[in-house]
């Protein structure tokens, strides 16, 4: 990667599309729903409902246009952290970090989303934002980031590429200290959030009913929990709240009905987030954190956590005690 | 924290020699007695009982078992747990309301469970050092009166309103306020950083040592047969002032047995169950210690002071090391600090754990008790985890909580300290008296938070 001339992972040169100021989540799912709509209508993505309409499109127009993603990078290149202080704090709280001044690696993601979202609302961008299913997260948090710190954030999809339940696709986002020297272009912190696109099913099950006839739980044994997070009905609300991520599936049961599942679920970030702040401080100033998602949190709910000390860094991974279901694993490394 | 060097043998003869002149410059501290209410079960005989109220009858009680009416104390330490805001002075709320002087000072300390046993250490300390000659350490906590707090939504909307100046700005704050942060908090037993409750806590770790339900249940018996007798031979007699028509302590079942027992249903570990580690889930609220009110104090004082006034000396107060482990990411279990505790404490003093006629270990599970057991006979624990070249030790059966503990009596939480003090105490007293041989308790207690108190005390 060359300075100021951003490119895929595969070395594909980006186009620079430089924006004032980070937009507002708000009215990009506004536009997002709107597109998922209009290419659930247009692209016939199988089997994929689609709010008020049903299933539309099966078999219909399936005339292929191959699926390319946009060759842009949005670019904010000067976003002024001093005046999130409060954000920041309820953050903090709501996810147990430490209540302090610098900002942890899941607030950065925080703070980047919104431009990720702009790329995936963009009119270019072949997926549906409403059907996409998280399926995991890198982030390499590299130096300390502060308060008022004046940071650059960019943002681009990258590395469309199979699945074997549909596509997956990346979406990159990469946060600078503005104004560095010309040539110091390495990013303070990287995030990698890849996303499948199938329908609004989930990747080993359907969620929330036990289904023994093809329960994962068998192949994988739970540890000795190191916590339990009780999860309150409006966990989803409350993070969507502080992050602006306000995808309908997590903020009520009703609204979560209409995209296939039987409550509301927890955003996957959020539970990655409450992970990395349960590490504390042995985590350090630099490190990297990874997450892979499996069966949704369905909220209510209880999460059996163990975070545990692993050579080098932490391991972690979040289950259901009763179904023996994993909901998430990852790790904290010290950079 | 002055220490006191090892003697140079371990055997009874040479380590007991220490009196009144002890060569680092300290003086002895001395305990002259104890007294406790009754200890009742939450939502009972105390039910409207507050942490004031009980502690004051407590304290009430040791002042007039040793004619202390009027006399300045040097100080009062205590606490409670779960404890209201308003209680910011309840130990000196509650001299006042005694017939202690009023020119007694006093203060609150808090050290969740090992709270009366660190009360106890402080005034040790203080007296050691000079600064004071006589003080009452203790604890109490209601469950039943705990108090109520409101949600973080409406504590911050309710600051924020109280912080405006202006009526809309007021009202601007209190319309964050959402239904939801109108439902009350009650205190909670769960570890803040874990979200596993202290029971949970203990099914991990009695899961990782193996511990069968069979012998928690056998401690469990143990413990209500032992306090029984206690009760039945007026050991208790000059321990315990009745309160609001209690005489014994209510949770005690005389009568229970092991089929009583083994016919419960657990209520800890249950989902530990679909864990690798973990077998039947084994704890029940019979091998547990049930929820609990009550108040206990120990009077402590120089030997001069306690001579001055005729007062009896039931035994000295030789040492006492805390503890803390790393629980929070499962490297120890949460109640396990009087593990790491001890053998420090036996180190410094120069002595083994065969050198005990006592040992106090405070049953906050019957899990807990045999955990630690346990681990001091595991050799390589005891080499990884405590740094030693072996194995801590055996203890036998027969000298390890003889007259019943927490499973029977109950544990009021800042109340237990106190309760097995003043117990040890007198235990060690008698034993010298009918062997004319000094004896020597170990007191042992786990806390929240991965925390412990351990102390030695021996016959005065």
């Amino acid at each position: 990667m060359t300075a100021g001339a951003p490119a895929t992972g595969a070395g594909e040169p980006l186009r620079v599309e430089t924006l004032p100021t980070l937009p507002a989540l708000g009215g990009l799912y506004a536009r997002g729903a709107a597109a998922s709509g209009r290419i659930a209508a247009g692209r016939a993505l199988p089997g994929l409902p689609v709010i008020g309409a049903g299933r539309t499109g099966d078999g219909t127009d399936t005339t292929e246009r191959p699926l390319a993603l946009p060759d842009v990078a949005y670019r904010v290149p000067s976003v002024a952290t001093a005046p999130l202080a409060r954000h920041l704090h309820d953050y903090q709280r709501l996810l147990h970090e430490p209540v302090t001044d610098v900002l942890p690696a899941g607030y950065l993601h925080v703070l980047a989303f919104p431009l990720a979202t702009a790329v995936m609302v963009r009119g270019d961008f072949p997926l549906p934002l409403l059907g996409m299913v998280h399926l995991a997260n890198d982030v390499e948090l590299r130096a300390p980031v502060h308060l008022g710190d004046v940071l650059e954030v960019r943002a681009w999809a990258e590395r469309l590429r199979p699945h074997r339940r549909g596509v997956q696709v990346d979406l990159v986002a990469e946060v600078r200290r503005a104004g560095g020297p010309e040539g110091d272009d390495v990013p303070v912190w990287r995030g990698v959030s890849t996303y499948l696109v199938k329908g609004f099913h989930l990747p080993s099950e359907e969620p929330g009913e036990p289904d023994p006839d093809q329960a994962p739980s068998g192949t994988w044994t739970p540890p000795l929990p190191t916590g339990r997070w009780a999860l309150g009905p409006g966990t989803g609300r409350a993070y969507g709240a502080v992050s602006g991520d306000r995808n309908p599936i997590h903020l009520s049961a009703l609204s979560a009905k209409a995209f296939g599942f039987p409550r509301a679920i927890a955003h996957g970030m959020y539970t990655a987030a409450r992970a990395l702040a349960d590490v504390g401080h042995a985590r350090g100033d630099a490190y990297r954190w990874t997450v892979e998602f499996a069966a949704p949190v369905l909220l209510p709910g209880t999460v059996d956590v163990a975070v545990t000390p692993d050579d080098p860094g932490f391991s972690y991974v979040g289950w259901n005690a009763r179904r023996g279901r994993r909901h998430f694993s990852g790790t904290v490394t010290p950079l | 924290m002055a220490t006191r060097k090892p003697s140079a043998g371990t055997s009874r003869s040479t380590t007991r020699t220490a009196s009144t002149a002890p060569a680092d410059g300290v003086r002895d501290a001395v305990i002259v007695g104890g007294n406790r209410i009754p200890f009742s079960r939450a939502g009972k005989k105390y039910a409207d009982a507050s942490n004031q109220e009980m502690f004051t009858a407590a304290l009430e009680g040791l002042v007039a078992r040793f004619g202390l009416q009027g006399e300045r104390l040097g100080e009062v330490v205590g606490g409670a747990v779960l404890k209201h805001s308003r209680d910011f002075n309840l130990v000196r709320e509650s001299v006042l309301g005694s017939s202690l002087s009023p020119a007694t000072p006093a203060f609150d300390l808090q050290q969740a469970c090992a709270t009366g046993l660190e009360a106890a250490i402080t005034v040790a300390n203080k007296i050691r050092l000079g600064q004071i000659s006589a003080g009452v350490a203790g604890g109490t906590d209601t469950v039943s009166d705990a108090p109520v707090a409101v949600s973080e939504g409406l504590r911050r909307a309710l600051l924020d309103a109280s912080h405006a100046k202006t009526l809309p700005a007021r009202l601007k704050a209190l319309s964050r306020v959402r239904p939801s942060d109108l439902k009350p908090l009650t205190p909670a037993t769960d570890e803040p950083r874990t979200g596993l409750s202290m029971g949970e806590h203990q099914a991990i770790t009695t899961a990782r040592w193996g511990i069968t339900r069979e012998a928690q249940d056998e401690v469990a018996l143990a413990s209500h047969t032992r306090l029984a007798a206690a009760w039945e031979s007026g050991f208790f007699d000059d321990l315990v002032t009745p309160f609001r028509g209690l005489v014994r302590d209510d949770n005690l079942r005389p009568d229970t047995s092991l089929e009583k027992l083994a016919s419960l249903k657990p209520v800890f570990g249950k989902s530990l169950a679909t864990s690798s580690d973990a077998a039947e889930p084994t704890m029940t609220a019979g091998n547990s210690t049930p929820l609990t009110d009550g108040a206990s104090t120990v009077l402590l004082a120089s030997r001069e002071w306690a001579a001055s006034r005729d007062l009896p000396v039931l035994a000295r107060f030789v040492d006492a090391e805390t503890a803390a482990v790393d629980f929070v990411h499962g490297r120890e279990g949460l109640l396990m600090a009087p593990v790491h505790a001890v053998p420090r404490l036996l180190a410094r003093n120069g002595l083994t754990l065969a050198d005990f006629d006592f040992v106090e270990i405070h049953e906050a599970f019957a899990a807990t008790l045999l955990t630690t057991l346990k681990a001091w006979e595991d050799a390589e624990y005891c080499k990884a985890e405590l740094g030693l070249d072996g194995a801590l030790g055996s203890i036998d059966p027969d000298r390890i909580n003889v007259n019943g503990s927490s499973l029977a009596a109950g544990h009021p939480f800042a109340a237990t300290g106190g309760r097995i003090l003043a117990t040890a105490a007198k235990l060690v007293a008698a034993k010298a008296a009918e062997t004319g041989e000094p004896a020597r308790a170990l007191v042992s207690v786990c806390a929240a938070g991965g925390l412990g108190a351990t102390a030695i005390i021996e016959s005065a």
